[in-house]
């Protein structure tokens, strides 16, 4: 190759399978440009940049019966102000519109967070907490599907080949009308900041019973890849929702973090600072307060 | 103090040296109104091009990662950061800029004369991104309440902590449209 980087701006997926057919450079397909933008001035650079930020056919939001499906290139704001999306998966819409700033709400997209993989993207756990399935177009043509956990492999590693490209990313709405989630984000302010902790929780609630039938409960920003946090499910699994279990779960979450990153320094500050994340899930979720136990005030 | 005429004639030298390498293409813009054609890479960002081509130095480049906003210009109305967009991305949309908002006579915009009213400008680095994203939000909700505008002004920095005065200046044009428009 010349060095030279060329780009294009295909109208649709036909045209994209045209361009990268017999094309033996390296691809990088760029949305909302807000990773890929820094990394073409500090990394190596592609032989071709496709555009696919106005793509109409990567840009929707639909939701069936089961499922909802979203376009890689649908932009975060959409997201966050999607209603009805609102409405099925919370935990989705409080994510996406904790990113960045308006300015970068208006240019990120889903597609993006997933093949970026940065360990502190905000919709990474909500993705794998959710098992979303991520339907890629693969540079032969054909298309495939996989699970989050199949793409998302380290930090900033994704399983995605040269011209790979993700178009669709598809949500089961599991737990019928019992379905509850949230979505919660620590970092070092309210906008703008890069998460140092986020968690995602989706749950079968049974409000006449007051009961946690089932829940997936995912840690962002704590490893290269969001990490399920099984033990601290097991803690909520068939319980009634009250102060002993806001207790249990505050303390299951603090020892999931001593775990996860036993030693590393920011362990003093992520095993305190998850059970007040832990705090606003539950007040998020059910609309009332609990009191973290063995808590004065000054200590809050 | 310099003249105008002199930073023009620096905006045209800097222009001149601006390598185009071969294998740019032409990219055609749309900013303010006015189209612009130049021949430019395909990795020049959107800031890059702006202030490097036809010169549109209004829009500052700070941080270059997204972070401060000081380069933000609307592109259908909608604020994003012109240094993680590439040029070529927005060919054929609508960009504006802080120098497409005051009138043809020159008479500021009500927004940029409330910066000026309330005491809004201190090193004024950053004044060029806060404007243009408070024209966004006014654009989108000519009637923000303060946690709509500092919620939408918080992507944007100033180094001279001046946030309350700039505040003070968007609630001030909310204000007055909310009393132009009774509900």
């Amino acid at each position: 190759m010349t060095g030279l980087v060329q780009s294009a701006t295909p109208g649709n997926l036909a045209e994209i399978g045209a361009l990268v057919d017999g094309f033996s450079g390296n691809i990088s397909y760029i949305a909302g440009g807000t990773d890929l933008v820094i990394a073409l001035e500090q990394g190596p650079r592609p032989d071709l940049i496709i555009d696919i930020s106005r793509m109409r056919a990567l840009n929707f939001i639909d939701a069936d019966v089961d499922a909802v499906h979203i376009g890689a290139a649908t932009p975060l704001s959409i997201l966050a102000e999607h209603r009805a999306l609102a409405a099925k998966l919370p935990v989705l819409t409080q994510a996406a519109e904790q990113v960045g700033s308006v300015q970068i709400r208006n240019r990120a997209t889903i597609g993006g967070n997933i093949a970026s993989a940065v360990p502190g993207g905000d919709l990474l756990p909500v993705l794998k907490c959710l098992d979303c399935r991520i339907e890629v177009l693969r540079r032969d043509k054909t298309t495939i599907t996989r699970a989050f956990d199949e793409v998302v492999t380290g930090s900033g590693e994704t399983s995605l080949g040269n011209g790979d490209m993700i178009t669709r990313i598809t949500i089961p709405l599991r737990f019928g009308a019992n379905r509850i989630s949230a979505f919660g984000k620590i970092g070092r302010r309210r906008e703008l900041a890069i998460a140092r902790l986020n968690l995602a929780l989706l749950a079968d609630y049974d409000s006449t019973a007051n009961r946690i039938n089932d829940v997936r409960i995912v840690a962002g920003a704590i490893g290269p890849v969001p990490l399920r946090l099984r033990s601290v499910e097991r803690q909520l699994r068939g319980r009634a929702v009250d102060q002993a279990l806001a207790d249990d779960f505050l303390q299951a979450l603090t020892a999931a973090v001593d775990t996860a990153i036993p030693g590393r320094i920011s362990q003093a500050y992520k095993r305190h600072a998850v059970m007040g994340l832990g705090l606003d899930l539950l007040q998020n979720l059910f609309a009332r307060e609990f009191t973290p136990a063995g808590w004065s005030k000054a200590q809050a | 103090m310099r003249k105008m005429e002199q930073y023009d004639d620096y905006i045209t030298a800097r222009r001149l040296e601006l390598p185009v390498p071969g294998g740019s293409s032409t990219i055609t813009l749309r900013v303010n109104e006015v189209e612009h054609q130049h021949a430019a890479p395909a990795t020049e960002t959107l800031a890059q091009y702006l202030r490097n081509r036809p010169g549109l130095t209004g829009l500052k480049t700070g941080c270059g990662e997204g972070e401060c906003g000081a380069c933000t210009v609307l592109i259908d109305d909608q604020p994003v950061n012109s240094c993680l967009v590439l040029a070529f991305q927005v060919e054929g949309r609508r960009i504006t800029t802080i120098e497409g908002l005051e009138s043809a006579d020159g008479t500021l915009s009500a927004l940029q004369q409330a910066f000026i009213d309330h005491g809004a400008v201190q090193c004024g680095y950053c004044i060029p991104g806060m404007v243009i994203a408070s024209e966004g939000l006014l654009r989108r909700n000519p009637t923000p309440d303060d946690t709509e505008i500092r919620r939408a002004l918080a992507g944007n920095i100033c180094r001279c902590t001046g946030f309350l005065n700039i505040i003070k200046a968007v609630k001030s044009v909310a204000s007055a449209n909310a009393r132009a428009v009774p509900e």
